[in-house]
């Protein structure tokens, strides 16, 4: 089969969540002698960008979704062992440290952006809900984070992101770590103002900015 | 032409210019056409739609003889607890019958989920008698199905927003199969003690907050209502745009609730014996008063055309294309109000 031949299949079985499909395609693309990276990259990502388009417009739905994110993660895994058989070490693209603000117990759409962004090879560490601001600073810096995810679903919450952004400029940590934000209430303009790093409106523009960050 | 002062979803002010509020309306109307798919607004609409947002009044209006009703979710919350102003629940609902002239009101408990209410429900049956006694308007009652209560350690069911992300999709949906029986029980006893205590209807609000499951469960105890109460009136209000799937597969009446835009919610509401239908669309908070509201008379138009029952718009802070924002701005609101009701056709709001 040629390169675009399993990049088709490839995003077909992100589509239908199917991981042992999506596992058996990798491994014969790799026999075939196609570079896994490539692969995944253009087949498995876009596909998996795809369903959480087709979630935001309600034509696919969770379970679908965590699916998807499942086949994601046994596809790279895949592609990982065939790194460190090529002898070169498998490198994380960074860490992310996630969580809602304080006061704010909104988790699902965080949730969704944790699994789509685990899903590129980063590191995600997710404080859960209605977290203090200060303890996020906290885990970033035990665990040498490269970027701090927050989200809200508030108006009234949303200040904690400034909050955030004002400790870390206190503690000389802002340019230790990129912030990204996101949540309904919240927008680019929110985001400039306070001096957060980037927002993301969905979970695909999440992924995309938290890929950008890390250059 | 001069820019046009205009606002943003999250309420920020901003100075557009014609061309840039037009192409916004076009975007919007597309936006929404294609992810429902139904038809955009025509030429007509989008440039009555223009004219409404960019009308120089600060508050605009309806024409005389298409005024509509207006009705409530979190009725006697929005006085007393929202505007922080010190009443009883009684005083609150004398206050929207007498000063500000509502068409009707709905009760309401601070915690607002059908669970919490069973314990306190000799008090809630009394409030409604001395609420009946004291007004004239119609007083429903009302609360969230709320189905997140349903779980551990809040109820009886694992907690399926824990499941699903750990891939376990069988036991995720059981968990929430298992919910929904408890919440069409809880909702069927508090809604059956209210209307024997002289509610003149029941509200079910936010309903789909919790995902499909929270729909059915709704329906289901619409259906049962409707049975045992032929003559009361129930008003089901939706939680967003589109019926999110947490389970996928839920049917009611053989059809997949999940994916379901208003135009299609409002026909499986009929079916439970829902009297009249609040469709929700979300605001974007990242985008123009023009794209938002053009999106949000798109799905409007086409859920009242579909519709047999009344369709009132919610147009609370950040649905309808009301600014998320605290205090949405009069300018805003005013303009939503009037498009909904003069492009879109809404029986109320």
């Amino acid at each position: 089969m040629t390169k675009e031949e399993y990049i088709k299949i490839a995003i077909d079985t992100m589509m239908k969540g199917d991981a042992d499909a999506a596992v058996a395609n990798m491994n014969a693309a790799i026999a075939d002698g196609i570079d896994p990276a490539e692969l995944l990259s253009e087949g498995y990502s876009a596909g998996i960008r795809e369903v959480g388009d087709q979630f935001g417009k309600g034509r696919m739905f969770l379970p679908e979704l965590m699916l998807a994110a499942d086949a994601m993660k046994a596809v790279s895994e895949v592609v990982n062992a065939e790194v460190e058989k090529a002898g070169k070490s498998v490198e994380k693209r960074g860490v992310m440290v996630l969580a809602t603000v304080q006061g704010d117990v909104h988790d699902i759409g965080k949730g969704i952006v944790a699994s789509l962004i685990k899903t590129q090879g980063i590191e995600v560490i997710d404080m859960g809900r209605d977290v203090p601001a200060q303890a996020i600073v906290d885990k970033a810096v035990e665990v040498d984070a490269d970027l701090i995810g927050t989200s809200a679903l508030l108006t009234t919450t949303m200040g904690e992101m400034k909050v955030l952004e004002e400790l870390l400029k206190e503690q000389d940590l802002k340019k230790k770590f990129k912030t990204l934000i996101g949540g309904a209430p919240v927008t680019e303009r929110f985001a400039k103002r306070i001096g957060a790093d980037a927002y993301g409106e969905d979970a695909s523009e999440a992924v995309e900015k938290a890929m950008a960050l890390l250059g | 032409m001069a820019n046009i002062l205009t606002r943003y979803g999250d309420n920020y002010i901003a100075e557009l210019s014609e061309e840039d509020i037009r192409a916004d309306i076009d975007d919007g109307t597309a936006d929404a056409a294609d992810r429902a798919q139904i038809p955009e607004l025509t030429k007509d609409e989008k440039d009555y739609l223009f004219e409404i947002i960019a009308d120089p009044q600060k508050i605009v209006s309806v024409e005389r003889g298409k005024e509509v009703v207006v009705s409530f979710d979190a009725g006697t919350l929005k006085l007393t607890v929202r505007n922080g102003i010190s009443m009883d629940r009684s005083a609150a609902i004398l206050t929207q019958e007498r000063a500000l002239a509502s068409d009707s009101i709905e009760l309401c408990h601070v915690d607002y989920s059908y669970k919490p209410i069973k314990p306190i429900i000799a008090e809630e049956r009394q409030a409604m008698e001395q609420a009946q006694l004291l007004s004239v308007l119609p007083v429903l009652y009302g609360a969230m199905p709320n189905m997140g209560l349903y779980t551990k350690p809040d109820g009886p069911c694992d907690n399926w927003s824990e499941l699903l992300p750990a891939g376990r999709i069988p036991e995720a949906r059981a968990a929430q199969e298992e919910a929904i029986e408890h919440a069409i029980k809880d909702i069927v006893f508090v809604a059956s003690n209210m209307i024997e205590s002289g509610a003149d209807g029941i509200n079910f609000d936010t309903v789909g907050a919790s995902g499909d499951a929270d729909v059915k469960a709704s329906l289901e105890a619409v259906r049962i209502l409707k049975e045992k109460y032929p003559t009361t009136g129930f008003e089901v209000g939706m939680a967003g745009e589109f019926n999110l799937g947490m389970h996928g597969q839920l049917e009611f009446d053989g059809e997949i609730i999940a994916g379901l835009y208003p135009h299609q919610q409002v026909k499986m509401a009929e079916r439970a014996g829902v009297s009249i239908f609040g469709m929700a669309v979300n605001t974007n908070s990242s985008e123009s008063l023009a794209w938002n509201l053009a999106r949000v008379t798109t799905f409007a138009k086409a859920a009242v055309k579909a519709a047999s029952i009344p369709v009132h718009a919610n147009v609370g802070m950040g649905v309808g294309g009301i600014p998320l924002s605290v205090i949405p701005s009069c300018d805003a609101v005013s303009r939503v109000d009037k498009a909904l009701v003069e492009i879109a056709g809404v029986d109320g709001l």
